[in-house]
Formats: structure tokens, C-alpha cells, sequence
């Protein structure tokens, strides 16, 4: 557990950053990118210790957006009905933007002339894009359930 | 002789304020990323806060129609909606305005004039530090996926110009599927070359994370609440955008990479 603290903190770090970097370009007030931001680390804390327990990272990222939708939704009194796009802003860092651009350059691939391996190609586009879909329904699910459950006030 | 008004007539036409005047904000809480549940609650609000009985909504991707009945009397109105974005403080800001309508005591005038001052006055970050707040975060996104420290600085200067370039052409109405196209293009090529000139070993990596400022984040997840608070028409609309939005993307990088001679056209 020890040597996993460095990395640990690593994605925490890079998680709140993101999280507060989309913060501003979604217009939250300077008071709230602080809770973006910790709800980032959250978010990526959760997930890393996830997939460093042999976790998929479908798996990971839903644990990690049900204990920050959970996290956030204990904080309604401070947050107010903001909790809930706190908690998104949060997660964002954990999109697959990058598997989903992968996803597609395969499949553009797959359509070129004098492709070589087009079966392995193939394969890794629709590895990608199974992984964008599964993983965003995570992200999704694991957000809305708790914040359903709870109750959470959206005015 | 002044002509008589017809009582009926009168009512229709307060109603029909009140239907605008609602559909204005349950519009604007559309455009700053609410979802479909939360416009229909902040629109019923904000029409029953003025004596409606019943409030019908339906939600399309560009418009927003409800009908209203109150008294006997029953209107039905449709209202355009604009570009889908996000902008929290103002949708929360809309948000507390229907729950103060709500509470009844607010004149049609008075709530115009508000929902107008709140777009008006609602603050929104300058654009540069925007793009410098984007620019980190796709930065930050590389290292999440394991971009080097050389890479790291090319994908925070991508991600600033792509962001500010953005801003300006979808300001100027540029059609949104082309901005993406356009600023995918733009940010690749600058986080590869940036990351060549700098001896990356992440130079992939480093196009694909410098173009993550596209990756609509909010729309997708808004797409689920969607369909799973039973409006799939709405939600399917947003994942169709979705992947049309990342398709224009991809083809930009696609691009960019042949320009740097990393994949054939």
C-alpha cells in the first residue's frame, strides 16, 4: 500500500486539476472550484486504489462516482443543489475521451487501403469503444443512483 | 365607444406571458446544461408560482413547447432553444429564481426583468483564463494517462490555444461539429509538434490528450439522466451529438497525424 501512495497522489493531484480546469470552462464560481477540485482527487483516488486492487476500469470508475456522488451528496448543506454538478465536475476526469478518439481512429483505420492486420485493428477499435460505453454507463450510474436515492434537491 | 374586451381573450394573453416568460427560463437552464427533468420542474415552478393549475411539457433538442391551464382557459407555447452548453452559475442562478417564483408574491414584469438581469449580470471567467484553466486540465488529463513531463508542457500550450480559438469561433457562429474538427486539427498538431520539438517519448499520447477539451463530458452524462428520467427521445438526441461532436474530432486529429507523417491519409 505504501509504495502505491506516490502514484496515489499523483492521479489525485492530476484528478483535482482536471476536475477544477473544467470547472471554469463549465462557469463555477472561484467558491465552488474547490470542491470540483476535491471531488476530482476524490474521484481518482478512488479509482486508482480500484484498479490497483485488479479492478477493471469499468469497475474502478463506478466505485469511484458512487463515493463521490455520495461524498457530495453529504455535503448538500454546505453545496446547496449545486451538489450534484459538483459531483459530475468531479468525474469528469474519468471520461475515456482518449479511448473513445482511439476507438474511432480504428475504425477509420479499418477503411484504409492496403491495411495490414485489419482483424487486430478491428479488435482494438471495438476494444475501445466498448470500453467508452461501458465506462461512461459507470460513471453515469454511479453518479445518478446515489443522488436518486438520497434524494438530492436540484433547486 | 371603447370596443368591449372578451374576458377569455384577457386571460389567454396573461397566460400566454406566463407560458413565455416560464418557457424564457426553463430555455436558458436548457442551454447551461440542466437536464430534461430539471427544465421541466424549473418551467412548472415557475408557472404554477403564478396560479397554474396544470403545466404540460415537451422537450426537443431545439425547442421547448408547454402548455399551461388555468381557469378553464388553456394555452399552448413553443420557444426555440439555442446552442446546448454549460454554464453553472447561471443555471443555478435560474434555478433560485423558480423556487422564489414559486413561493408566489412576483408580478410577470418583475420576473422578465429579473430572468434578463441575471443573463446579463450572471459572471462568467475571461476567456483567457479559460483557455489557461483548459489548458492545465487536457495537460492534466495527459498525465492521467501517462504523458511525459516534455509532453506535458506541449499538451497545456495546445489545450490553451485550442480553447481560446474555440471561444472565438463559436462567438463569431461557427457551426459547432466544425469548431471540433477545426480545433481537434489545431491542438493535435500543436501538442505534436510541441512534443517532438521538446524529445517526448509520449508523442501520440500527447495529440490524443490535447484535444480532450472537446470530449463532451456534461452532454453524455446529461444523455443518461435523460433516459433514465424517462425522456430517451432527448437523451438518444444527446448521444447522437455526442459522437458526432467526437467523430469530427477524431477526423481533426486523423488529419493532424498525417500532417506529421505519424499515419498515412
Amino acid at each position: 500500500m505504501v509504495e502505491l501512495l506516490p502514484h496515489l497522489l499523483h492521479q489525485a493531484v492530476f484528478g483535482a486539476l482536471a476536475a477544477a480546469g473544467f470547472g471554469v470552462l463549465f462557469n463555477f464560481g472561484f467558491r465552488a472550484l474547490p470542491w470540483c477540485a476535491a471531488a476530482g482527487a476524490l474521484a481518482l483516488a478512488v479509482r486508482t486504489v480500484g484498479q490497483d486492487l485488479a479492478w477493471s476500469l469499468e469497475g474502478a470508475s463506478f466505485a469511484a462516482a458512487i463515493v463521490t456522488s455520495c461524498s457530495v451528496s453529504a455535503l448538500r448543506k454546505q453545496l446547496g443543489p449545486a451538489c450534484n454538478a459538483v459531483g459530475l465536475a468531479g468525474c469528469i476526469p474519468m471520461v475515456p475521451g482518449a479511448f473513445f478518439g482511439q476507438a474511432l481512429l480504428g475504425f477509420l483505420s479499418v477503411t484504409a487501403p492496403n491495411l495490414v492486420d485489419a482483424e487486430a485493428t478491428l479488435i482494438l477499435a471495438v476494444q475501445s469503444l466498448l470500453r467508452v460505453i461501458f465506462t461512461l454507463g459507470a460513471i453515469g450510474a454511479g453518479l445518478l443512483i446515489p443522488a436518486h436515492l438520497l434524494r438530492n434537491q436540484d433547486f | 365607444m371603447e370596443p368591449q374586451q372578451d374576458p377569455v381573450v384577457v386571460r389567454h394573453r396573461e397566460l400566454e406571458r406566463i407560458a413565455n416568460m416560464a418557457l424564457r427560463a426553463g430555455r436558458i437552464m436548457m442551454e447551461s446544461g440542466a437536464s430534461v427533468s430539471v427544465v421541466h420542474n424549473g418551467v412548472g415552478m415557475i408557472a404554477r408560482g403564478f396560479g397554474v393549475d396544470d403545466v404540460g411539457m415537451r422537450s426537443g433538442y431545439a425547442s421547448l413547447e408547454v402548455t399551461v391551464h388555468a381557469g378553464g382557459n388553456t394555452i399552448t407555447r413553443m420557444m426555440q432553444v439555442g446552442r446546448l452548453g454549460v454554464n453553472h452559475r447561471l443555471d443555478q442562478a435560474i434555478r433560485r429564481l423558480a423556487v422564489r417564483v414559486s413561493h408566489g408574491g412576483m408580478s410577470v414584469d418583475e420576473v422578465e426583468a429579473e430572468i434578463a438581469r441575471l443573463v446579463k449580470e450572471t459572471p462568467r471567467h475571461p476567456a483567457w483564463v479559460v483557455a489557461v484553466a483548459v489548458g492545465i486540465a487536457c495537460a492534466s488529463f495527459g498525465r492521467l494517462l501517462g504523458v511525459d513531463w516534455p509532453a506535458f508542457t506541449a499538451i497545456l500550450i495546445a489545450g490553451t490555444v485550442g480553447q481560446y480559438v474555440r471561444h472565438q469561433l463559436l462567438h463569431n457562429g461557427v457551426n459547432v461539429f466544425i469548431v471540433a474538427g477545426l480545433i481537434a486539427f489545431l491542438s493535435a498538431t500543436l501538442g505534436g509538434v510541441g512534443a517532438i520539438l521538446l524529445k517526448s517519448g509520449t508523442i501520440s499520447l500527447a495529440m490524443m490528450a490535447s484535444i480532450l477539451l472537446l470530449v463532451p463530458g456534461v452532454p453524455s452524462t446529461n444523455a443518461q439522466t435523460d433516459i433514465m428520467d424517462g425522456y430517451p427521445t432527448m437523451g438518444s438526441a444527446r448521444a447522437v451529438w455526442v459522437l458526432m461532436i467526437m467523430v469530427f474530432a477524431s477526423v481533426g486529429v486523423w488529419f493532424a497525424e498525417a500532417l506529421l507523417g505519424l499515419r498515412s491519409l
